[in-house]
């Protein structure tokens, strides 16, 4: 049953007592027989200190997937296991998350173990080891080498943020990760593990004075300071910016963005994610980009849009909460093309944004769009658990519960208020395109020349869409060869 | 961990079954079956309709990857709802709509708000029965089959799973995957008479079953059904499914990949095929997690002591014919990939020599029946369990049969299995390693 936000945010107010009077709660009570836990802490990559990047993460990871002072892991593994649940974690910039779902029959020996693991963590050489080498390979071999689409994505939020605190990947780099040492752990946890960056949420049929208890309990930790709340602005992008991983591959993966103003609970917020759902929903095929790229030319598998950051989305239908960031980009997500097509793809969708720009959403499409986005909400909070993260964010964004929030405002918005939010943050210039691909400098030379890009089809088309492609295959980039860097993927994510 | 598909989960208490929710179970006149469960999650309905045909239904030559294709082309459109009016239907309705295709079942589901469950009954029915589509579409979407194909060809992982296939079977269709052999998907666009030959073998009443979970009211739902799909005419097709001889024989096989990644080593037995009634299938689903799951003796040497394999674990998915039960371990050095494998059949045959351990058995029996439980927390992800288990079985009650299989076996079960399954003849081993590295 959903519980109505309004009545968890009086709850976490009522729950500021005496001990640990600067942690936050959120409270979700239900039926369920489950038990849903959502523990965040202020902090994530954006706290790594210079030359430590990835400390965030693995002290994350030695908190979730290590052993405490009075267990191993492979203890706590053996705990877990009859009962069928883990502690999963989640390292974002600003957002660190420890989350768990178990049976209301498991709850007393399982948050016995999560209490452990999150209060009194062993910091043991030998989980490092293998934590760290985990991380290591996964930049290197599940992202850089076996997945071209997140690394085109990854690659584009490091190249736009570049000397930024959003600078690096969150789970770090090779060469500071090799440099991290036990005692690098225990400090950042003691500085950012703390009362006042902390939210502790809790879902489902616990009894109630569990998270009373819940709140005594991480009050033992320190009170620290509030996180910070801004960032500086990313550099300014001047020109089309083109960067070329280099890699064995048999198509050509595509990212393509920069960064925007807007974030949840700006007045432009909505407009863009009303513009984000007509333009290209994630993993839907109802959105213009999908339908103009895969549905009429057959380019690719999917192409779709975004205007927060949404990791592993090659993996899942929905985004995960808990990724709250105070900037965010505009992003483009092509899936692989052919490299004959390459060229004309990356054209169709530059073209489609600026056709877009120009001439905004058309009404009966805008009307389309809102309908779909106030009933989809509702799927985006079909468990206990994701209700309890979007509830999270809401508190971070100061924003009303993202139901309402959403539905009320959508309803209020004008056509033109979408078109000119449009045409205020999204571009066609000063922007990076991230692209993954074999033979990396003939792609470039052909960016960079302007020649025509046309498309053969093994089939007849309308001759509507022809014409049309005789101007896409113009579209005019505005590439500088200068401004196509060439990188071999054995770079990506070493330092 | 591996995203391993689907190491089976259930496994029932004594007292309560093991799917906790009623259901209504019906079959019209035609032949089509409808299973409605009515949940407590508010607003939310999800429809999940299996295709009892999948790549294992994929019986001539060339036409491998063919079921899939097909369920891209369900998305074309009919003269009623083509494809732009279809989708905008979808989008009004603020529904999640996808399909996904296996070796023995195609699924379509569409998740939405209650008020329009007629709305897309009513669509969903419409296609099943008069989709159409263009020459020009079919051979359009015939490349976005290949760029699905690209996008997959990224991941070792897939590799590997293609060539075990080969390897391990001769004659039966799980010898390809549901994704099919890269020149078969290549030729797809010059299959458009097979497409419709496909359509009328195998989109049939006799060949469906609708599942509808959620916010939703039984009687409403058959009367529904009925309207709109009662009309929908049986058809007569049976598929002969060659039967794989038995292997004689160990074999290997070995991927050299193109560009630098960790080695692996896959380890594979011929398994059991699915049964609610044998003990063979769910006795191999339990070794599957006390010989090599996080909690193993293997696991905690491998991956937490000696910290040379940073991956491991094992798969026994569910298949209407017996398939395979796989170990994979991502290696961390190229030199210890035949130490690992040997670790490996190790773990095997101590299953073979000895009984296991009746309490960590008992405590693999508890992680299945929790984890089963754990899953069923929204309308959606009701309806996705059961499509497995209907694809199987086609009645919810096959869950509650399986695990009450599960609570019944014991140390000397586990001990004949192994001595039945894990057998040289039966073997079958896959590495993979960076070009150069071996």
């Amino acid at each position: 049953m959903r519980t109505p936000l309004v009545l968890a945010m009086a709850a976490a107010m009522l729950g500021c007592g005496r001990t640990g009077e600067r942690i936050r709660t959120l409270e979700l009570p239900g039926t369920s027989p489950l038990v849903s836990f959502r523990i965040v802490f202020l902090t994530g990559a954006a706290s790594d200190p210079e030359g430590k990047q990835g400390l965030a993460h693995l002290t994350a990871a030695m908190l979730a997937q290590g052993g405490t002072r009075g267990r191993s892991y492979q203890q706590i593994l053996d705990e877990m296991f009859p009962m069928a649940t883990a502690v999963r974690f989640q390292v974002d910039k600003e957002m660190t998350t420890f989350s768990a779902v178990t049976h209301v029959d498991n709850l007393e020996r399982f948050y016995g173990l999560l209490r452990e693991m999150l209060l009194e963590p062993g910091w043991r050489e030998e989980d490092l080891k293998r934590l760290r080498e985990q991380t290591i390979n996964f930049l290197r071999v599940s992202l850089r080498g076996n997945n071209e689409e997140e690394l085109a994505k990854e690659v584009l939020y490091n190249e736009i943020y570049r000397g930024h605190p959003y600078g690096h990947h969150n789970a770090g780099a090779v060469a500071a990760l090799e440099r991290i040492t036990r005692d690098d752990l225990q400090r950042f946890y003691a500085e950012q593990y703390t009362q006042s960056r902390l939210i502790l949420g809790v879902a489902g049929g616990y009894p109630k004075d569990f998270p009373a208890r819940l709140k005594r309990d991480f009050a033992r930790l320190a009170a620290g300071t509030p996180a910070p709340r801004e960032r500086p602005a990313p550099a300014k992008v001047e020109g089309v910016q083109v960067r070329l991983i280099e890699k064995e591959t048999r198509s050509v993966a595509y990212s393509i963005g920069f960064p925007i103003t807007v974030k949840r609970g700006d007045p432009d917020y909505l407009p863009l994610l009303l513009m984000q759902a007509y333009f290209g929903p994630h993993r839907t095929s109802g959105g213009r980009l999908f339908r103009r790229m895969r549905t009429e030319r057959g380019l690719n598998y999917g192409d779709y849009v975004y205007i927060e950051y949404f990791p592993r989305g090659m993996f899942q239908f929905e985004p995960d909460p808990n990724l709250a960031r105070p900037q965010q980009i505009f992003q483009i997500w092509i899936r692989p093309v052919e490299p004959a097509t390459a060229h004309f793809a990356l054209r169709l969708a530059l073209w489609e944004l600026d056709k877009l720009i120009r001439e905004g959403i058309p009404p009966e499409e805008f009307e389309q769009a809102r309908r779909y986005l106030a009933k989809y909400v509702n799927l985006l909070l079909k468990t206990k658990d994701a209700e309890l993260g979007y509830a999270i964010d809401s508190l971070y964004y100061g924003t009303p519960d993202y139901l309402s929030y959403v539905r009320d405002g959508i309803n209020k918005l004008t056509l033109d208020e979408v078109n000119a939010a449009i045409r205020r943050h999204l571009r066609t210039r000063d922007l990076y395109i991230v692209g993954v691909t074999a033979r990396a400098s003939e792609l470039a030379d052909r960016l960079a020349s302007e020649a025509p890009s046309p498309m053969r089809y093994n089939a007849p088309k309308p001759p509507e869409l022809l014409r049309e492609d005789k101007e896409v295959e113009r579209f005019r980039l505005g590439i500088d060869r200068a401004n196509i860097r060439i990188v071999p993927v054995e770079q990506v994510f070493e330092q | 961990m591996l995203a391993l598909g689907a190491v089976m989960a259930p496994a029932a208490g004594a007292a309560e079954k093991a799917f906790p929710y009623t259901y209504d179970q019906y079959d019209l006149a035609n032949g089509l079956r409808l299973i409605a469960v009515p949940t407590d999650f508010p607003n939310v309905v999800s429809v999940y309709i299996v295709v009892h045909a999948g790549s294992r239904n994929e019986v001539e030559p060339g036409k491998s990857g063919f079921a899939h294709f097909f369920e891209h082309m369900m998305f074309r459109g009919t003269k009623r709802y083509p494809k732009e009016r279809y989708e905008a239907v979808l989008r009004d309705a603020g529904a999640a709509s996808n399909a996904y295709t296996t070796d023995d079942r195609t699924v379509y589901h569409t998740t939405f708000s209650k008020e329009d469950l007629e709305t897309i009954l009513e669509m969903e029915a419409d296609r099943f029965q008069n989709l159409e589509y263009s020459v020009e579409d079919f051979r359009t979407e015939a490349l976005a089959v290949l760029g699905e194909y690209n996008k997959n060809a990224a991941s070792p992982m897939v590799k590997l799973h293609e060539v075990l296939r080969a390897t391990a079977f001769d004659r039966h269709t799980y010898k390809h995957t549901t994704m099919g052999f890269l020149e078969d998907i290549k030729d797809m666009p010059n299959q458009y008479a097979y497409s419709r030959q496909f359509f009328d073998r195998y989109y049939r009443p006799e060949y469906t079953t609708i599942i509808v979970v959620g916010d939703v009211e039984p009687k409403a739902v058959r009367a529904l059904v009925e309207k709109h799909w009662g009309g929908w005419k049986r058809g007569s097709y049976e598929v002969r499914i060659p039967a794989e001889p038995p292997q004689t024989a160990p074999r290997s096989a070995h991927v050299d990949w193109h560009s630098p990644t960790l080695p692996w080593v896959w380890v594979a037995f011929k398994g059991a095929a699915y049964s609610d009634i044998e003990k063979d299938q769910v006795t191999l689903d339990l070794i599957s997690f006390l010989g090599f799951s996080e909690t193993s003796p293997l696991y905690k040497k491998l991956v937490l002591e000696e910290q040379s394999v940073d991956l491991l674990g094992a798969s026994n998915p569910d298949r209407v014919d017996p398939y395979l039960f796989t170990v994979m371990a991502r290696v961390k050095k190229a030199e210890d990939v035949e130490r690992i494998r040997d670790e490996i059949l190790a773990t095997f045959r101590s299953f073979r020599d000895q009984p296991v351990d009746a309490a960590r058995l008992e405590a693999v029996k508890s992680h299945l029946r929790y984890a089963f439980a754990l899953g069923l927390d929204n309308s959606a992800a009701i309806a996705a369990t059961l499509a497995e288990y209907v694809g199987l079985r086609r009645t919810p009650e096959t869950i509650n049969r399986v695990f009450e299989l599960y609570r019944q076996i014991t140390p000397e079960d586990v001990q004949a299995v192994a001595r039945k399954y894990f057998v040289d003849s039966g073997r079958t081993i896959v590495t993979l390693s960076a070009r150069g590295a071996k």
